[in-house]
């Protein structure tokens, strides 16, 4: 047991001051704002990659957790509700209790329905934003007054690809690293059990709709960080970030980079981005083209990268003993 | 308050048409068509586009044809060679499905919106309680009921109809007793997506035409689905109605947050009876 809270934290830490040095290596603009955009869907796709790691579920509505977390803060902020740093645990935290309270209605149903279910939240939100207009000007979009400092960071700092990509890559390996130590504590094999076979574990004597609700419910909270990072990042938030192309293209993520692994999702966001970039002139028909890729990596390339990755690797150890 | 109550029937008979082919599509594949709101989207412009050339009645024929044809196409292709995988593969594939029609449709006939004129013969108004009712939400109404009326005969009547309703509760085991049911899925699918064109084209008087028109009705067709019991036809029936006044005295009362009534309704019945308000197969 010990080895683990040393050796992960160690890994995480390594490839934290490798992605923090990475701008100054790099300081192409374009490759920078590129990267900023990966780091910050992959957090997301890590989201909805966890869902479906731990409960088997598939999410079509993260979209509404990112969408949540980004228009609290436009709207916090906006308002002079409350003090910023209030406002960005309040942007995480709101979309994890609406998470868990949802999931502990919406589990006791079929996966099929659940889904179905997490699509219904999103678009609900979605409408919510775009027709109440006095709330955030409906598709107009709404800015955030960010104030000059937050954290105690500039707020400069959080605007400029260069040091967003360090703070976002950080955020990533924080993400990666928590999620790497919950799936192999006790709650982590709870839950893994409970999506082999839920009716054995709840024989067993575990209760297992709120285990798999407070999954769902660390699943949201990431995508409610991606969504804050967005909008301290654009300082602009329009009802898009609600809407199901983006719940579609984390799916895509989470599904070219694979679920088995924690950071499959997160891979899969940099491969996507790569791939985007290929696109280039293509980007009008861009929900097509994520449709499209989401149908073909599906049937193709079930395991997805990590998976693939993980394979060769197995098949090249066997070889080499 | 009969005027509310009628444009309540109105949204939930078009809610029900579109709801009840997601149910007859989940009880043969046990899949969820995630793609079906574009599917009343893609009837609701075929509609459009036929009716501009030939006529209203012309369009509704074929729009329910086409889509009819559509969703045979999506069995054979899509439902059929997915059958044996996770119910999660057919998913992810529709919901792709569902953002390329948008875009195919979005380049077709552009992002603005489109309007529909309702039939000459069902364009006027009749006098309901002092207010002036158009007769085309009236035919809307009419429409509904006998899709209803038709397809609860066809499945309790018919024999295909028995073999839909033992599918709904059973496939494997419907299957093992001597039933098709490739050839019922591919009738059963093509059924559900007919209907969803015909949903398409006689509310596409009622709504304008946009790309994302089907995203609103798609969110609460899921939630009539699973509070009336995933797979059950009389709960989607009962839910429909149910949500179609809601919804209607949200738009009335509270227009910005009308989209939250049904889930909030939703919740409350899955907390109250967690398979929802009826069995499947019923």
């Amino acid at each position: 047991m010990s080895g683990k809270f040393v050796r992960l934290p160690a890994i995480f830490l390594a490839l934290a001051v490798v992605g923090a040095l990475l701008p100054n290596l790099l300081g192409s603009a374009l490759v920078l704002t590129l990267l900023t955009q990966a780091v910050l869907s992959a957090i997301l796709a890590t989201g909805v990659g966890f869902l479906v790691r731990q409960n088997g579920l598939v999410s079509f509505g993260h979209a509404g957790f990112f969408g949540i977390g980004a228009y609290v803060v436009a709207l916090c902020s906006t308002y002079h509700v409350m003090p910023i740093e209030a406002a960005l645990l309040l942007a995480i935290l709101a979309p994890a209790v609406l998470a868990l309270l949802l999931g502990a209605a919406m589990l006791r149903l079929a996966g099929v329905a659940f889904s179905m279910l997490t699509l219904a939240v999103a678009q609900a939100f979605y409408e919510l934003v775009l027709r109440w207009r006095g709330l955030a000007n409906g598709d107009d979009g709404i800015a955030a007054q960010l104030p000059p400092r937050i954290l105690g960071l500039d707020l400069g700092l959080f605007q400029q690809p260069g040091s967003m990509f360090t703070i976002c890559w950080i955020a990533l390996m924080l993400v990666l690293l928590g999620l790497s130590l919950l799936i192999t504590s006790h709650f982590g094999t709870l839950t893994m059990a409970i999506r082999e076979n839920e009716e054995r574990a709840r024989f067993i004597g575990y209760q297992t709709i709120v285990p798999r609700a407070v999954i769902y419910a660390i699943s949201a909270a990431i995508a409610a960080l991606a969504g804050v990072l967005f909008a301290l990042y654009n300082g602009f938030v329009t009802p898009d970030v609600l809407y199901w192309s983006l719940s579609g293209e984390a799916l895509v993520m989470a599904v070219i980079g694979g679920t088995r692994a924690v950071w499959g999702p997160a891979l899969g966001a940099l491969i996507f981005f790569l791939f985007k970039n290929a696109a280039g002139d293509l980007t009008e028909h861009w929900p097509a083209i994520i449709g499209g890729t989401l149908i073909v990596v599906t049937v193709l390339l079930p395991r997805g990268a990590s998976g693939t990755i993980s394979m060769l690797l197995e098949r090249l150890g066997v070889r080499a003993s | 308050m009969l005027i509310q109550i009628l444009n309540g029937l109105v949204y939930g008979g078009l809610l029900y048409v579109l709801a009840v082919g997601l149910v007859l599509i989940f009880g043969l594949r046990r899949v969820v068509n995630f793609a079906h709101g574009s599917l009343y989207m893609v009837g609701a412009y075929v509609g459009y586009t036929v009716a501009a050339i030939a006529g209203f009645w012309a369009g509704l024929v074929v729009s329910v044809l086409v889509l009819t044809v559509i969703g045979a196409i999506l069995d054979r292709f899509v439902f059929r060679p997915l059958q044996d995988e996770d119910p999660i593969v057919t998913m992810l594939v529709t919901f792709g499905l569902l953002l390329v029609l948008e875009d195919v449709v979005r380049t077709i006939w552009g992002k603005d919106f489109l309007t529909l004129q309702p039939p000459p013969a069902l364009s006027g108004v009749v006098l309901l309680s002092g207010t002036n009712f158009p007769v085309y939400r009236l035919a809307v109404i009419g429409v509904a009921v006998m899709v209803a009326v038709g397809l609860s005969l066809w499945l309790r009547l018919s024999r295909i109809g028995l073999y839909v309703r033992a599918s709904s509760v059973d496939p494997l085991t419907t299957g093992m007793q001597g039933v098709d049911t490739e050839r019922l899925s591919a009738t059963v699918v093509a059924i559900g997506a007919g209907l969803a064109g015909l949903s398409g084209t006689i509310s596409a008087p009622l709504v304008a035409l946009s790309p994302s028109m089907g995203g609103y009705i798609l969110i609460d067709s899921f939630v009539v689905v699973v509070t009336g019991g995933l797979g059950s036809f009389t709960g989607a029936f009962i839910a429909a109605m149910l949500i179609g006044q809601l919804h209607n005295l949200g738009v009335v009362f509270v227009p910005g947050a009308a989209s939250m009534i049904p889930l909030v309704l939703m919740v409350m019945v899955l907390i109250w009876r967690p398979g929802g308000l009826i069995k499947a197969g019923a």
